[in-house]
Parts: C-alpha cells; structure tokens; sequence
C-alpha cells in the first residue's frame, strides 16, 4: 500500500486494527477479493474496506460481497459501497415468478434524481477505472421502520388510535416520494417494510435499494403498489397476522379475508380490530383474494388514504 | 367509425396470432373490409442490458421478430381471403406512458377505426394486478367500437 494510502488509514482506522494493509483496489469488477483492510479508490477519495454487508432476515445473514462497509479516508465517515453486480433473476410473489435485475445504472440515476431529498437514501454513482458503476452512499442515520413498529409494547387499539395516525401521515408522505420516481419514469422496484427508514431526527421515512428492476408492462408501478400495500397492512395491523394464528372461525375469517398472493396472511384487518374504520379497511380490501379493482398508481392510492387519514385525526 | 375498418392489435405472441387467425376467419368473404395491423413497439429495458451494444443487439432482435410476425400474420389474412391490398402495416413507438393499451386506443381514434381486435394471455388476477392487461384496458376504455378480445 503506497504510503500516502497507509497514513490516511493511520489516522481514521478504526477502533479495531487492522490486520494487514491491504492492497489499493481502483478496478472493482472483480468484487469478491477485495475485503477487509484493503482501500477502495474512487473519484479521488479513498474508502477502507471494513467488511461485507449483509441482509438480515428472519434471523438469517446473507452476506452480499457486492456491497462493502467502509469508511471514508478523507473524512473518516461511514459509506456503503455498492459495487457492479450484473445478475437477473427470479423472484416469487407467492404464487408468481417475475424475473427482476439488479442494475447499478438505474440506482445511480435515481441518485441522481434525489439528491438532497430527504425521503430517499443518498450518495453518488462513481466510475471505477475499469468503467463500474460503484455507488458510494450515505449512512441512513435512522432504524428501519418495521422494527420500530415491533418495539411498541402498547395494545393495538392503544397503538391505532395514539401512534398510528402519525405513522400513516408518514407512510403517505413516503408514497408520495414513490410517486416523484413513477413521474420521472423511476420504479423504486423493491419495495418491502425494511427498505423504510425511520430517521433518528425528524421521524420522517426513508427509502433505501432501488437497484432492482423489471421489464416493461403494461402497469409500469404495479410492483411498486403492491409493496406499498404490504407496508399499509403492516403498519395498520401493527404486524402480520397469519390465517393459522387467529381463531378463523369465531372470527368469520375466510380465504377472501387474506392478502392476494400471500393465501395466509389476513388483510381484512377490521375482522381481528372491529374499530379499525371502514373507509381504511377498504384499501386493504382492494389488496385481498376477493379484489377485482386494484390501484395502478400512487395517487389512487392516496386519494382513498386521506380521508381515512382525516378521519383518524377526527377521533 | 367504420366498423369494417379492422385495427389488429399484435405483439409477436402466439395469442396474437389466433387473434389474426380469427379475424382472417370472420372477414374471409366480407366485402369491402380493410385491415391494418398494429405493433406498439416498446424498446426493451436498457437497465437490463451490459452495455450500448448488447441493448442494441437486443433491439435488432426485437425488430426481426416483429417482422417476421407481420409478414406471417399478412400471409395467414390474404391466405383466408382477404385482397392482400387491404392488409395494412403499421408500427408505432410508445415509451413508459402512456401505455400500450392507450395508445391503442390513440390509434383506433385517430384512424377511425370501428373494430378493434386483440389477443388475450389469460392472466391471472394476481399477473393482472402486478403487470396489467392490455386486453381488459381496451375494453373498459374503448369507445364507439366494437372489440373483439381473442382467448
């Protein structure tokens, strides 16, 4: 490592050493030999790579060696590095498979496009010298959204009528950063519950990933809107809520009751919380088994939301 | 509109083709029908693609298979019946939005057509909801035609 390299890492390694001083990569295509202790250089700023990261679900670590936790040199901050990664493959909504790609020129542009938007993720797409698109991001300073909801001990008719209000008004205004991308020919295209971001300061919603892409249809935002009812049924029943834990037949619960590609999981959420209004349930509804009308933009979306929205705050 | 202006609606699907050999049938000894079939170009997803030259590969592919198609689907009308001088070609572009069946619709319109014909995948509420119909969109939004929706 040249020396002017190793005195940067001197003075901003971290609080744990650093076992070797590792080479300094400036091509990253081949991703999976760069790792801890060695520094990525891009756009004249130099980044020491302190791990892979990595999704963590359902108790699960899947590392991603694309993405890189590093840490700034020349100002010592935490960035994420999201190297070139090329790769279509399927995914499946319940019943469906869809074939999706990650594309690093579609995340750079939306970066581009929100930059200094605080409801979006932030950073910059940046050229290796081999010509990769390496998007070097900004820590999220905030807790991702569903693990807050999941920390709030209260009932959930305390919890609906006290905090979800709040959280609604929000969870619109991030719809309607989903709408800013849809009007600029953007899909956020991976649109799940930890993708939202609580910041620590304002409170407000964040999203992050939007590298994910698909082929043209006929509704473009179709995807996007069906993650966003996910979220919607989510926040409202304050978590999900399977077919097979609730007592379906004291309840009258029955397969129309539960969300379209997910056969267990129950959207008809005024069955389980009787005082959850009407006006919000029948947005749910139009997520169920039994919908025949379905939301094709944000703005439908909305337009159903804000006067159950009002109406919360009515009571 | 005429009714016995025919607008085709095509993709390079198999479904797209029982539609043209429907139409073929039922017009076979009409008298005075004129039909133009219609390809709503869509370029594939650059984002997918590696490189301008891939994308463009890709491009040309597409284009030779819509040729292909519309010289096939012309052969199976004149073949049915139909004065290969009736059978019309068109091709139009259309980006993000609006969407192909609008602009369809746009197409219908403006040509005056006054029967519009079109093959349907089948989908399922599921596919309909996350990626759209093409097919049920002409139906609801069609106006002063008649459409003919080809299982």
């Amino acid at each position: 490592m040249p020396e002017t390299v190793r005195a940067l890492v001197e003075r901003f390694k971290p609080p744990v050493s650093v076992r070797n001083y590792g080479t300094v990569f400036t091509d990253t295509t081949e991703f999976m030999n760069i790792g801890y202790g060695d520094v990525i250089a891009l756009g004249g700023k130099h980044y020491l790579v302190m791990g892979d990261e990595s999704e963590r679900r359902f108790g699960m670590e899947d590392p991603k060696f694309w993405v890189k936790r590093c840490i700034e040199l020349e100002c010592g901050l935490y960035r994420i590095l999201k190297l070139q990664f090329m790769e279509s493959f399927d995914q499946h909504i319940g019943p469906l498979t869809i074939t999706c790609h990650r594309s690093a020129t579609k995340e750079a542009r939306i970066l581009r496009l929100v930059a200094g938007d605080p409801r979006f993720m932030q950073g910059q797409g940046i050229k290796d010298s081999a010509g990769n698109i390496v998007r070097v991001l900004e820590r999220v300073a905030g807790r991702r959204l569903d693990l807050n909801i999941e920390d709030i001990h209260s009932s959930h008719q305390e919890y609906f009528f006290d905090v979800y209000p709040d959280i609604l008004r929000r969870f619109m205004a991030a719809c309607r950063a989903i709408h800013h991308l849809h009007q600029h020919g953007e899909t956020h295209g991976d649109i799940r519950r930890d993708h939202l971001y609580v910041d620590h300061k304002t409170g407000d919603y964040c999203w992050i990933d939007f590298d994910y892409g698909y082929d043209s249809v006929e509704n473009p935002f179709g995807l996007d809107l069906f993650g966003l009812g996910n979220i919607l049924s989510f926040i409202t029943g304050k978590g999900v809520h399977a077919i097979q834990d609730v007592d379906t037949d004291a309840l009258g619960l029955a397969e129309a009751d539960c969300a379209l590609f997910f056969r267990h999981r129950v959207v008809n959420l005024r069955k389980l919380f009787p005082y959850i209004p009407e006006d919000l349930n029948r947005v749910l509804m139009h997520y169920s088994a039994e919908s025949e009308v379905f939301y094709e933009t944000v703005p439908e979306l909305l337009a159903d939301l804000e006067p159950c929205l009002d109406n919360l705050r009515r009571t | 509109m005429d009714f016995k202006n025919i607008l085709i609606s095509v993709d390079s699907s198999d479904n797209a083709m029982r539609a043209v050999d429907y139409a073929g049938t039922i017009l076979a000894n009409s008298q005075g029908v004129r039909v133009t079939l219609l390809y709503i170009e869509r370029a594939p997803n650059r984002d997918r693609y590696e490189d301008e030259a891939a994308w463009l590969n890709q491009c040309r592919l597409d284009h030779e298979r819509v040729f292909d198609f519309l010289k096939s689907a012309r052969g199976r009308l004149v073949a049915a019946g139909i004065p290969d001088s009736a059978v019309f070609e068109r091709t139009v572009l259309c980006s993000a939005e609006p969407s192909i069946a609008q602009t369809i619709l746009d197409v219908q319109q403006e040509g005056g057509f006054g029967t519009l014909v079109v093959g349907r995948r089948g989908l399922t509420k599921g596919e309909e909801f996350l990626f759209g119909s093409v097919s049920n969109k002409l139906v609801h939004n069609a106006k002063n035609c008649a459409v003919w929706v080809v299982q």
